[in-house]
């Protein structure tokens, strides 16, 4: 496949998020700026400008006319997708690190660095969905995760809680509306980087520093699957139709020296979800790996890297003829 | 994924500009509805050039949701403001070719631990001699390793022969797991900062100097006249900066140090091309 190659930013990308129909592309990154792409052939429809620090996230909703983005200039932006503008700004003590629409875009979480004082935290704010309205300023909720700080979150199917991954390697289950901490396990050694939910949200995948990406029922925490590479771990996402999963991230430390020399060394990794084993990699960025999206569709994938390239691979006919020999 | 293998809207009829000579152009389309365009041209060196281009065009249909669509109307906005459809150049672009080739395991790494076993089984029946403190083990595993100088040069270089292959397996060995996808570097025998600076040193131990050579050597005579002696690492002929002949020596660097010192034995002396050739240790 010949990936098209997205350079819109001139530092490293932090996220990348497809829309519900897979035709738009948000990327953020370190540099301030928002884009939006096409996805099928590159092309950028525009770009969001207000934000005056490193973008860390952004989500969009499911029908496309809002989008929203968290900043380290300590605001949250809400935009309207089509034109630009910029229809609501939160501002917040410390840096924000996530963002999330839940199921139905009522209303977003965002994941609050801890800084200065202020312990981290996860802030529930309600959104009319009417790009004219008045957003409302008040949270529903403000959640303080106790002892380690929340890196990354999501909202489970029906809005029934938040699923939060800490700095120490745990995953918590909150009740959005209570605050309460309803479940929570630690599976990993090292920080989350990254959370992302399976299509029904019904279980998703986490990606660790600590080398490992593992897969998580949503309403028991169980674990049901377990990924473990040789390099730390910047993001994790799962394929639709095929059933896999890609993992991408940074180098070993100790093998920075030996083989860094090549170009485009850095690789998204293929696992297969179920037997968990590696199944291919697909080489081409130039840093490490940031963040992976998939389109809904599982026709294509996208990466963003540390290098500021974003990748949009779509996949050959024989990537969907792939399957297991009978054992 | 669609592509138009079309050009764009400004054609390269434009861009020739030039006067086009007294034969014809020709535009002719196919029955497979490749269209042929052929032009005359006269190029720099003042010939006359035929270009052929052949051009197809395919419209590729998709259904798409209506949503997505409408979407694909929009006006752009922000840094894109006013400028025209179509990818931009200047932030998208086509990458090269990178391949996702997926493979179910297990199989091939079986048969590189295969030869990693065999390969250690070889050397366990030669002594294992650690240069530093003469103990059971690898010099680089030596306990003393910080503290002692080697205690003897030239059981450095004898043992350097031995030991170089037993240093490549083992990193090698480390690295394949049980049933896993194994990249290319990170296969037997593949390269890693101790091979790379070690075989570098090494290299310089098994060269040698070969000295009045005639004006018209090139390393292609020098390579076919040691490579006799074992695997050649590196030729480097002196030549003059501007008249480029050769400037009477050159080295070369062996892959073994023993055929190195085979090599400098056998041609000391030598008569090549009229002259008498000298051959020395390069340090």
């Amino acid at each position: 496949m010949r990936p098209i190659l997205l350079q819109g930013h001139t530092r490293s990308l932090t996220q990348i998020k497809y829309n519900a129909e897979g035709d738009l592309l948000f990327s953020v990154s370190k540099d301030h700026v928002v884009n939006v792409w096409y996805s099928h052939n590159g092309e950028r429809l525009g770009t969001y400008n207000g934000h005056v620090g490193a973008i860390w996230s952004v989500a969009v909703n499911s029908s496309s006319t809002l989008t929203l983005t968290g900043s380290a200039d300590n605001a949250a932006k809400l935009w309207e997708v089509r034109t630009g503008k910029c229809l609501h700004t939160w501002e917040f003590k410390t840096a924000v690190k996530r963002v999330a629409f839940s199921e139905d875009d009522s209303m977003v979480l965002v994941v609050t660095e801890q800084r200065m004082g202020y312990p981290g935290s996860v802030v529930i704010l309600s959104i009319n969905q009417d790009i004219n309205a008045i957003q409302s300023d008040e949270p529903i909720t403000i959640i303080h995760p106790e002892g380690s700080k929340a890196m990354v979150a999501d909202w489970g199917y029906l809005n029934n809680y938040i699923i939060t991954g800490h700095e120490n390697g745990t995953i918590s289950q909150y009740d959005w509306k209570t605050g309460d901490l309803i479940k929570s396990i630690q599976p990993h050694t090292a920080e989350l980087t990254d959370l992302q939910m399976s299509e029904d949200r019904t279980y998703f995948i986490t990606s660790s520093k600590d080398k490992s990406a593992q897969i998580f029922e949503s309403n028991t925490l169980s674990p049901l699957k377990k990924y473990v590479t040789d390099a730390p771990l910047n993001s994790a996402a799962i394929t639709p139709v095929q059933e896999f999963v890609i993992l991408g991230g940074g180098q070993d430390a100790m093998h920075v020296t030996t083989t860094g020399a090549r170009q485009g060394k850095f690789e998204c990794r293929f696992w297969h979800k179920i037997l968990e084993e590696e199944v291919g990699r697909v080489k081409g960025h130039f840093g490490p790996i940031n963040t992976i999206s998939v389109h809904p569709s599982g026709e294509s994938f996208s990466s963003g890297g540390e290098d500021g390239y974003v990748r949009v691979h779509h996949f050959d006919q024989d990537y969907f003829k792939f399957k297991y020999p009978d054992l | 994924m669609p592509v138009e293998s079309t050009p764009q809207k400004h054609s390269w009829a434009d861009e020739v500009g030039e006067e086009f000579d007294q034969l014809p152009s020709d535009n002719s389309i196919d029955e497979t509805g490749i269209k042929t365009v052929i032009e005359y041209r006269t190029n720099d060196e003042g010939k006359k050039v035929k270009i052929t281009r052949k051009i197809k065009k395919t419209l590729i249909t998709t259904h798409v949701n209506k949503i997505v669509a409408e979407r694909k109307k929009w006006e752009k906005f922000g840094e894109e403001k006013g400028k025209k459809d179509g990818p931009d150049l200047s932030t998208t672009s086509v990458s090269e070719q990178v391949f996702l080739k997926l493979s179910t395991t297990g199989k091939q790494t079986e048969v590189t631990e295969d030869i990693d076993s065999a390969k250690k089984k070889l050397l366990l029946g030669k002594k294992i001699l650690c240069r530093i403190c003469k103990g059971d083990h690898f010099t680089t595993k030596c306990p003393y390793k910080d503290t002692l100088q080697p205690l003897d040069e030239l059981t450095i270089v004898l043992e350097e022969v031995k030991n170089p292959p037993n240093a490549e397996t083992t990193p090698a060995e480390t690295t394949t797991g049980p049933t896993k996808y194994v990249p290319p570097n990170a296969r037997a025998g593949g390269k890693t900062a101790s091979t790379d600076t070690y075989s570098k040193e090494r290299r310089d131990d098994a060269t040698i100097r070969v000295t009045n050579l005639s004006e018209d050597t090139t390393e292609n005579d020098i390579h076919d006249l040691f490579r006799r002696f074992g695997s050649i690492s590196r030729v480097y002929l002196a030549r003059d900066r501007e008249t480029n002949v050769c400037k009477g020596f050159a080295f070369v660097s062996f892959v073994l140090r023993d055929d190195a010192a085979k090599a400098l034995q056998a041609i000391n002396g030598y008569g090549y091309d009229n002259l008498i050739l000298r051959v020395e240790w390069a340090k």
